[in-house]
């Protein structure tokens, strides 16, 4: 049990360094992701403590509320990338057609 | 108007087959008119074949999808002094002779924008499923837009530009035909529809849209409406 708590937490802070290095956040956002990593942090050491952050929203069981919490995060993260492809696929045709347009030639 | 203030706007993509009679027959009967090819990337020899006939030829160096073709020949329509725009398929399925009734309301300031209208018209060959499937998206494009139109999937339209400089498709791919509609009531644009004979064949019925593809198209539409 020892083993897998020390696995999970060396994971969450490998990840937590990689994205605090490669990542140009602002305050705000560096105090969320401090916060997440705390959060999680203090989870995997005592997992009963998610039950009582669970109880504070009313959600059953701690479990859940991790559940939640990553679905939510996963449909964000989706609607991001969404908006980030879309912007480049914008930019992508802009870039075509003006280059279409600019080689267009009459034929025969 | 001036003749040369109206072009013909052919998206083009893999019609190495028909390519040929169609420009053949559109430069043999609307010489004055500005022919603009948009070839979308073809992979095939597609826009070799345009190379022969007296048209404007842009190429696109990526595929970007028919909604695509079209903004990029109404752009280059503008630039060419362009009023009136006619859109019109590269599969051979739209016949010529509709041409000229469907620009006459535009410069008599009648409409706007003309709509063809398969089920106005006469229609060759439509199979069963793709007439129910047609209904369909002209009640989907009724509920969006609150237009409710024969046919709202034609590709076969005449649109007035120069009144609407501000007129711009978005979508790349097949949702364009539902944001034109969207576009008319946006730009508050004088619409009618007017009948057109569509030529299903062999050849156009395999290369056309799938059901599968027509959630595509909604999925697009709604995502595209989202982001704009």
């Amino acid at each position: 049990m020892i083993f897998i708590k020390f696995l999970l937490i060396t994971i969450l802070t490998i990840i937590f360094v990689i994205f605090s290095f490669s990542s140009k956040l602002k305050i705000f956002q560096k105090l969320i992701v401090i916060s997440g990593y705390l959060l999680v942090f203090i989870f995997i050491i005592n997992p009963s403590y998610s039950d009582e952050v669970a109880h504070l929203f009313s959600i059953q069981s701690g479990t859940d509320l991790v559940v939640y919490i990553v679905l939510a995060l996963t449909v964000l993260m989706n609607i991001i990338l969404y908006v980030g492809q879309n912007n480049n696929n914008r930019m992508i045709t802009k870039i075509v057609r003006e280059n279409a347009k600019q080689h267009a030639k009459k034929s025969a | 108007m001036k003749e040369s203030e109206i072009a013909i706007v052919i998206p083009l993509y893999n019609e190495e087959s028909v390519i040929d009679h169609v420009l053949s027959e559109l430069t043999g009967m609307f010489p004055q008119y500005s022919i603009i090819v948009v070839d979308d990337n073809s992979t095939d020899t597609s826009y070799q074949h345009v190379l022969n006939h007296s048209v404007y030829l842009l190429k696109h160096i990526i595929n970007l999808g028919q909604g695509a073709a079209l903004q990029t020949g109404i752009e280059y329509a503008r630039e060419l002094n362009c009023k009136i725009v006619i859109t019109f398929d590269s599969d051979g399925q739209h016949d010529p002779k509709y041409i000229e009734p469907f620009i006459a309301p535009l410069q008599n300031n009648e409409a706007d924008i003309i709509l063809g209208s398969r089920f106005l018209g006469t229609t060759e060959n439509m199979p069963l499923q793709k007439k129910y499937l047609l209904k369909a998206s002209r009640v989907f494009t009724w509920m969006t837009t609150g237009i409710l139109l024969t046919d709202s999937h034609n590709g076969f339209r005449a649109i007035h530009i120069g009144r609407f400089p501000n007129f711009e498709i978005i979508q790349n791919r097949m949702a364009h035909a539902s944001e034109i509609i969207n576009i008319i009531k946006e730009l508050k644009m004088r619409y009618q529809e007017k009948a057109c004979t569509i030529r299903y064949t062999e050849y156009t019925l395999k290369k056309g849209q799938s059901m599968w593809n027509s959630i595509n198209i909604v999925l697009d539409y709604f995502l595209g409406n989202m982001m704009k």
